[in-house]
């Protein structure tokens, strides 16, 4: 991988029909414990009275800060940022002290109980190094996500984000995210 | 079967498996058990058959992942084809043949060997048989891709009584679409610039490739509207959601005829040249106005006029689309007959964005000694009570009827493959009944569903990851091949249904006519396809590439496979066997007063009753609980989470109230599948309601399919608070909102 690479993704909420498949898809992907998730679909209270009605769904997962709270609290510095922006956990240097979850505004962590570790969304690193797509992104009926390298102009997920009104969840904390939304 | 025991062979280049021709050999066509790579295979954990690829480490199933250049799936796989792992490694699962010990139902088992039980199911068979004769023996199935071994081994056996899911399913739809086209069509809806969705929640009972049609299309700026009482997932996406008042869909379709006629916005030149009695649908029409319709469905007249308005404006690339599940009314199959005159008046017939007649790709056929017809005319009276229903199929409900009343003949023995008919048919009580007259009592199926819990015998098959199955031809408007091989041995003492039938047939002296494997029968079906079993063993399905086609049927000389030859607005066959050949509206009955319409819902985690087990999909996906209207809450002064009793004619059942607008205040909605009675199934058990226990036996006048929207429910508050922990992680499932698809 180059050092040039900063990984970001884009979700288009309006095309999440809420179908969960990317929830399963990262469960078995990343064998993630029963009852845990590494990403989720938030859905909005129902707007409304009927028949004037509303809701909305909204994929979740770790952003992948450029400032990521959880890397400053880590006392064993178990989180860092890779290179490619990726925001990854060292699992021999984790304590399992749960501080990244405090700090963390996404609520994207989790504890795995039987490794002792707190883990999150890796972008599925196993995958993407290999050429393929995050298991999220290429199970989904609506292929909601775009998945690539911010750094290159060129790159869909670029030229989406030149193209399309975006915004990031919780930017007043100082983040940084790296997950774009599309507002319709 | 083999575990452990097989001879490693097969080369293992990269992470691809080759199929080599070492395979032919039967002695080492097992997967050696340490097998570690990749393999194209089809999901059958619903309808759909999705392409994907089974990623396998040391003889494990570690991922599902789907194939993305299919032309069906479209490179989707869904929550429950990922979840799949997590059913093949079910500790539920039937493991071993087990034949019943205790009374049926309590759940008293004894393990027994296939050769024991195989025999003990023979000699009870042969006993019924020379006492009852053949046609004493009931064969119940639902679709799956060894299905056909199921209904040919009933053949065999001498019953003419076969009766399969489309009564329970898309009977009154496929039976609209038929006398209408001679086909039944499917929908372009990536092109389509308009389309009417009456009921059909497309987008929570995924239908590939229409569920992501709708999404892309959607995206692309198509234009959707949602005719259904409660706001779906499909309703919430679409651009215009219409409530309607339940069962009052045909007024609507009614008007949209009666608008496109008087305001000349139909096809003209398409209906001279295709259709056949278009006068008579004019005068029919004539009454039915928007005027009409609005005080029928409750929609406003507006609105109405709008949609109208809007629909005829995108023709031709305006559809109506049809739908599938089962009826929801009396009068359903008419219903979907207005449908699909909107559709062939409109010249959206054949054409991109249109309604498109499907293809189908030729396959083989293996030549097997073929059985007798049976001596004696089905239980069910098809032929006479439904003459336009499908025969093999039979009816379901009426089926049942005729058996309880022994009428003509009594069934005394029941065969069940692949189908919980305590979950699936309506008014359990009454297949509780039934059961009653049986003296045998046989599953086969992959977990102790509610039914097999009440056999006497439960014969454990493969899973579709586990075995290989008969080439199937998937139609569409881009068709596919689809093959189905196993990507692990079969675990425990599973075995494929072809070997259950077969090893059966032998000990009933009708091996003859399972003289056949399944190699030998692929051999047979590929030899119509341009590549070999070779290759498409490593591609997993086979596509002509050539895309969609339209306009075959516009071609001069085109004879459609109706009476006419034509497209028929007024049905010659309808009219010939007493049925109204253009559609008449029927009012729904009156709400008795302090009661609800009972309607049922499917979500997406879930293939109707199936896969509550699963314990991936149980922690994200939807809970039983009954969706109620705050109107109709504050009427019965009910809380948020309270238990209610609700209560119909049939049964009543006790389940936790979700207080939601979604739903309109005379309807009470709860999702299907749930309130397992097996204990066999230890996530699933007892958890919610079963909709077979309050539903009645109302069925679609012309195809018998069971229409589930006809019933009426009380509620009794219990005044408790319901208490059964609901499992997940709340914080980000949001399973604490009970009702994430309404």
């Amino acid at each position: 991988m180059s050092e040039t690479k900063k990984y970001g993704m884009l979700i288009e909420q309006s095309r999440c029909i809420n179908c969960k498949a990317c929830m399963i898809a990262c469960q078995a992907e990343n064998n993630v414990p029963l009852h845990k998730h590494r990403n989720w679909i938030e859905e909005s209270e129902v707007r409304g009275t009927y028949p004037n009605l509303g809701l909305d769904f909204t994929p979740n997962q770790c952003n992948h800060c450029d400032n990521p709270h959880c890397e400053r609290v880590c006392p064993t510095g178990a989180t860092f940022i890779n290179d490619d922006g990726i925001v990854l956990i060292n699992y021999d240097s984790c304590i399992g002290c749960r501080f990244c979850m405090m700090a963390c505004p996404y609520d994207a962590r989790y504890v795995d109980k039987e490794r002792g570790v707190v883990d999150k969304c890796t972008y599925c690193t196993q995958r993407i190094y290999q050429g393929r797509e995050p298991a999220c992104l290429e199970t989904c009926p609506g292929k909601v996500r775009t998945f690539g390298d911010l750094n290159d102009p060129k790159s869909e997920i670029s030229l989406k984000i030149a193209t399309h009104r975006t915004e990031v969840k919780y930017p007043e904390t100082g983040t940084k995210p790296r997950i774009y939304y599309i507002i319709d | 079967m083999k575990l452990g025991s097989c001879s490693v062979v097969g080369a293992i280049i990269g992470s691809q498996f080759k199929f080599t021709s070492a395979f032919a050999e039967s002695d080492i066509k097992d997967l050696p058990d340490n097998f570690s790579g990749d393999i194209r295979t089809h999901c059958g954990l619903c309808v759909n058959k999705c392409g994907m690829i089974a990623r396998v480490n040391n003889g494990t199933i570690r991922k599902l992942d789907p194939i993305l250049d299919h032309p069906k799936s479209k490179g989707m796989l869904c929550a429950k084809g990922n979840a799949g792992i997590q059913t093949v490694y079910d500790p539920d699962r039937l493991k071993y043949p087990m034949i019943r010990v205790g009374k049926r139902g309590e759940g008293k088992w004894r393990r027994a060997t296939w050769d024991e039980a195989l025999t003990y199911i023979a000699d009870k068979l042969t006993e019924i048989k020379e006492k009852y004769g053949p046609e004493s023996v009931l064969f119940s199935s639902t679709e799956g891709f060894q299905e056909e071994y199921f209904t040919h081994f009933a053949e065999a056996f001498g019953s003419p009584n076969t009766v399969r899911h489309p009564t329970l399913c898309l009977a009154s739809v496929n039976n609209a679409m038929f006398n209408t086209f001679g086909t039944v069509p499917h929908f372009d809806l990536k092109n389509s610039d308009y389309v009417i969705f009456a009921g059909s929640n497309r987008l929570e009972s995924l239908l590939t490739p229409d569920t992501i049609d709708m999404i892309d299309g959607k995206a692309a700026g198509h234009y959707h509207v949602v005719l259904d009482p409660r706001f779906t997932v499909t309703a919430s996406k679409a651009n215009l959601w219409v409530p309607i008042k339940p069962g009052t869909d045909l007024a609507f379709a009614l008007a949209l005829i009666h608008m496109m006629i008087k305001e000349n916005k139909y096809d003209k030149a398409f209906v001279e040249k295709y259709t056949h009695g278009f006068d008579k649908l004019a005068a029919h029409v004539k009454d039915y106005t928007p005027e009409w319709a609005a005080h029928e469905t409750g929609i406003p007249v507006e609105t109405i006029y709008k949609v109208g308005k809007d629909f005829m404006s995108s023709l031709p690339r305006s559809v109506f689309y049809s739908g599938r599940r089962g009826s929801w009314t009396e009068n359903d199959t008419q219903f979907r007959r207005a449908i699909a005159i909107v559709n062939a008046i409109s010249g959206a017939w054949d054409r991109e964005g249109g309604v498109v007649p499907a293809r189908k790709i030729g396959l083989g056929e293996m030549l097997i000694f073929p059985p007798d017809e049976p001596e004696a005319e089905r239980i069910d009276n098809v032929k006479n009570e439904f003459p336009l229903a499908n025969r093999r199929d039979g009816v379901y409900l009426t089926l049942r009827e005729h058996a309880l009343r022994e009428d003509p003949y009594p069934l005394k023995a029941w065969m069940i493959y692949k189908q919980n008919p305590l979950q699936s048919v309506p008014n359990s009580q009454k297949t509780y009944e039934m059961m009653k007259k049986m003296e045998l009592i046989v599953s086969i199926d992959i977990i102790p569903n509610d039914t097999a819990w009440e056999s006497d015998v439960m014969l454990p098959e493969a899973t579709y990851l586990e075995r290989t199955d008969p080439l199937h031809s998937l139609a569409g408007l881009e068709p596919v091949v689809a093959l189905r091989q196993k990507v692990i041995e079969p675990m425990y003492e599973t075995r494929p249904n072809l070997d259950i039938m077969k090893d059966l047939a032998g000990k009933l002296d009708l091996g003859e006519y399972f003289d056949f494997d399944i190699d030998q029968w692929l051999d047979a079906q590929v030899e119509e396809l341009p590549i070999d079993l070779d290759e498409l063993k490593r591609r997993g399905f086979y596509s002509d590439d050539k895309g969609k086609i339209f306009g075959k049927t516009l071609k001069e000389g085109y004879r459609f496979r109706t009476k006419t030859g034509k497209i028929e607005l007024f049905s010659e066959r309808f009219a010939e066997k007493g049925y109204d050949p253009l559609p008449i509206y029927t009012k729904p009955k009156n709400i008795p007063s302090g009661s609800y319409i009972l309607l049922t819902a499917r979500c997406a985690n879930y293939t109707h009753s199936s896969l509550q087990n699963n314990e991936w999909l149980m922690a994200v996906g939807m809970h039983s609980m009954a969706h109620v209207n705050p109107i109709a809450a504050k009427k019965h002064d009910i809380g948020m989470g309270e238990t209610i009793i609700l209560r119909s004619p049939y049964g009543e059942v006790e389940l936790p109230v979700y207080i939601t607008d979604r739903v309109h205040e005379d309807v009470i909605c709860i999702p299907h599948g749930f309130g397992h009675t097996s204990k066999g199934l230890s996530l699933a058990y007892n958890k919610g309601a079963r909709g077979s226990d309050l539903l009645g036996s109302y069925h679609d006048k012309i195809t018998g399919n069971a229409a589930m929207h006809e019933d009426f429910v009380q509620i009794i508050p219990k005044r408790t608070l319901h208490t059964e922990k609901i499992q997940g992680d709340k914080r980000k499932t949001r399973v604490e909102s009970g009702g994430i698809t309404g």
